[in-house]
């Protein structure tokens, strides 16, 4: 079940206190990455809800995401709606789809189900490249972010923008703790732990499924808002399965099931793309050998890596300290 | 409390069950002997609604629950525990009892309010460890615990969801005797209110619990009477090979 540790509050605290720090001294290239990193951590909380706490492997994250996108970017620039409705909308649009996604996948496990969602991801991207009213594969422009300037805040200053996608952020892993620490996300783990007995116990799992698939589509829909936000010109690359795979790459490398763990997978890979992008154009490969490494390593990620060493040096003085009595 | 009318089931050319009927009262503890293969479990998958039977009836508190899915059952009153444990075995004994008795409580539907601090789950929680004897190991991992405690636990899975039949079955399989022993007296122990369904291999734990006795063979019910019937029969006498009278 999900609980905050000592250790996942302080890496959380770290981590978030660490982007703050960067946001507010980066120059205008680092403000992209940090924001970049915020997005991506957004869907991978997203992902890490239903994959790593209900053992949904989803492959259509990235269409979730893409989608709020579009949602946004048609509300806004095509039909003239004020940002924050189109928001609210987008997001809830989204979350609407994830249920219903999540629904029709319930009965499926395993490798159907990525197989399953892959499917309807691979739909959105199809229907999105080929629809003319959403501007085909040359996508859309023209989406404008939120008027705060009543709060006195101007998004279209790189550094505000990229503090309100951390604020999104902190909203979005709250949320995410919210719902798993809530009866529906006991009963999720439950699902994952031994769906046979959840049943015979009386739960009927596929409405805990699909509210758990549409909570995560919220969250990946505030991720899609801010991506579209944030470039003003969204593609149909957006919705690429690629992108889900990569969310899925970043919540492994991280620490699946820990929540703070894709949020660390997600500020390592968005670094490490960009530095080693900068040295090689094969940065693919380094990152590869990263995730093999770290699969092959059996640690449940960066994150899963450094709490079982914690957890090892907490037990360590234990068993010498009962070993006379032995 | 519970009536199995003429429930039948076939997997192709096997009989499994042969037109069972069976009544039992309310607050009854029944168990079910019979050799490997005699069909008990398939008759409890039916009874639950992991399988569906060919024919045949399950009326449950005078509710006719055959057309019913499992989590319906469930809702109904129909608790089981299972022959191999099937627990959550990444959690808490703490937290699958809460598990158990957040979905009786529909506590788990809730996305504002954490089922673990529901004070009713909480109740339920520290009841059926006192039922199951597991106070002390709330806050272990099932990994962590012994497979005699994991067996206490699979029954105390199944009574947390406050049901008004429990079906268990062989739950004293895999363990010790002297564990078995303690097992007995678990279940002797359970509210008298309490219908219970037994599949058991265990002689000693059938004639220490049971009101009454039904025994299958090959899927039929050959045997329906009082533990000292039961002893009597030459009929079972044959198809155990007097395994109890020589024990």
């Amino acid at each position: 079940m999900f609980h905050h540790t000592p250790f996942r509050l302080i890496t959380l605290a770290v981590v978030l206190g660490g982007l703050l720090i960067a946001t507010l001294t980066a120059g205008y290239f680092g403000l992209e990455i940090l924001t970049e990193i915020m997005v991506l951590a957004m869907l991978v909380l997203a992902l890490d809800l239903v994959a790593g706490f209900g053992g949904m492997i989803s492959l259509m994250h990235g269409a979730l995401l893409g989608l709020a996108a579009y949602a946004y970017a048609v509300l806004t620039a095509t039909l003239g709606f004020d940002p924050a409705p189109a928001m609210l909308c987008a997001i809830l649009i989204t979350g609407a789809v994830g249920w219903g996604i999540g629904a029709v996948c319930s009965g499926s496990h395993g490798i159907y189900f990525i197989m399953v969602t892959l499917a309807f991801g691979q739909m959105a991207y199809s229907f999105v490249f080929e629809s003319a009213f959403l501007g085909g594969d040359d996508g859309l422009g023209g989406i404008t972010r939120p008027d705060l300037s009543a709060i006195g805040v101007d998004l279209n200053d790189s550094m505000s923008f990229t503090l309100y996608a951390l604020i999104c952020l902190v909203i979005a892993y709250l949320f995410a703790a919210h719902v798993l620490q809530s009866g529906l996300g006991r009963a999720l783990v439950g699902l994952r732990e031994n769906e046979q007995r959840m049943r015979a116990l009386g739960l009927v799992t596929w409405r805990v499924k699909a509210h758990a698939f549409g909570l995560s589509g919220l969250i990946a829909g505030l991720a899609g808002v801010v991506a579209a936000q944030h470039i003003m010109y969204i593609s149909p690359d957006l919705l690429s399965w690629t992108v889900s795979g990569e969310a899925l790459v970043v919540v492994i490398l991280g620490g699946i099931g820990t929540l703070v763990g894709p949020i660390v997978g997600a500020v390592a890979f968005v670094v490490l793309r960009h530095e080693i992008s900068a040295i090689t154009p094969y940065w693919h490969l380094f990152v590869g050998v990263l995730l093999i490494a770290v699969v092959m390593s059996r640690a449940n990620g960066i994150f899963g890596f450094l709490e079982a060493r914690l957890e090892a040096r907490k037990a360590k003085p234990k068993t010498k300290a009962e070993a006379p009595n032995a | 409390m519970l009536e199995i009318k003429n429930l039948d089931k076939r997997f192709g050319a096997i009989h499994v069950t042969k037109d069972v009927s069976l009544q039992l009262k309310a607050g009854e503890r029944r168990v079910i002997l019979g050799p490997n293969g005699a069909g008990k479990t398939t008759l409890f998958n039916q009874l639950v609604g992991e399988l569906t039977p060919d024919k045949g009836k399950v009326i449950l508190n005078a509710q006719d629950i055959t057309a019913l899915d499992v989590p319906a059952r469930a809702r109904a009153g129909l608790s089981r525990s299972y022959q191999k444990n099937t627990l959550f075995d990444g959690l808490t004994c703490r937290e699958n009892l809460a598990l158990a008795a957040a979905c009786q409580t529909g506590a788990v539907r809730s996305i504002f309010r954490d089922a673990m601090r529901n004070k009713a789950v909480r109740e339920i929680v520290e009841e059926t460890a006192e039922l199951v004897h597991l106070t002390p190991y709330l806050d272990r991992r099932v990994s962590e615990i012994s497979y005699g405690i994991r067996r206490q636990l699979e029954v105390g899975v199944a009574l947390a969801t406050k049901p008004l039949v429990v079906l268990m079955d062989e739950p004293t399989s895999g363990i010790g005797p002297e564990m078995s022993h303690a097992f007995h007296s678990m279940i002797n122990d359970l509210p008298r209110d309490l219908t219970l369904l037994i599949i058991e291999h265990d002689m000693d734990l059938a004639f220490d619990v049971a009101d009454s006795i039904t025994v299958l063979n090959y899927g039929e019910v050959v045997f329906d009477g009082t533990p000292e019937a039961a002893r009597g029969s030459t009929l079972l006498r044959d198809i155990y090979l007097g395994s109890w009278e020589d024990a």
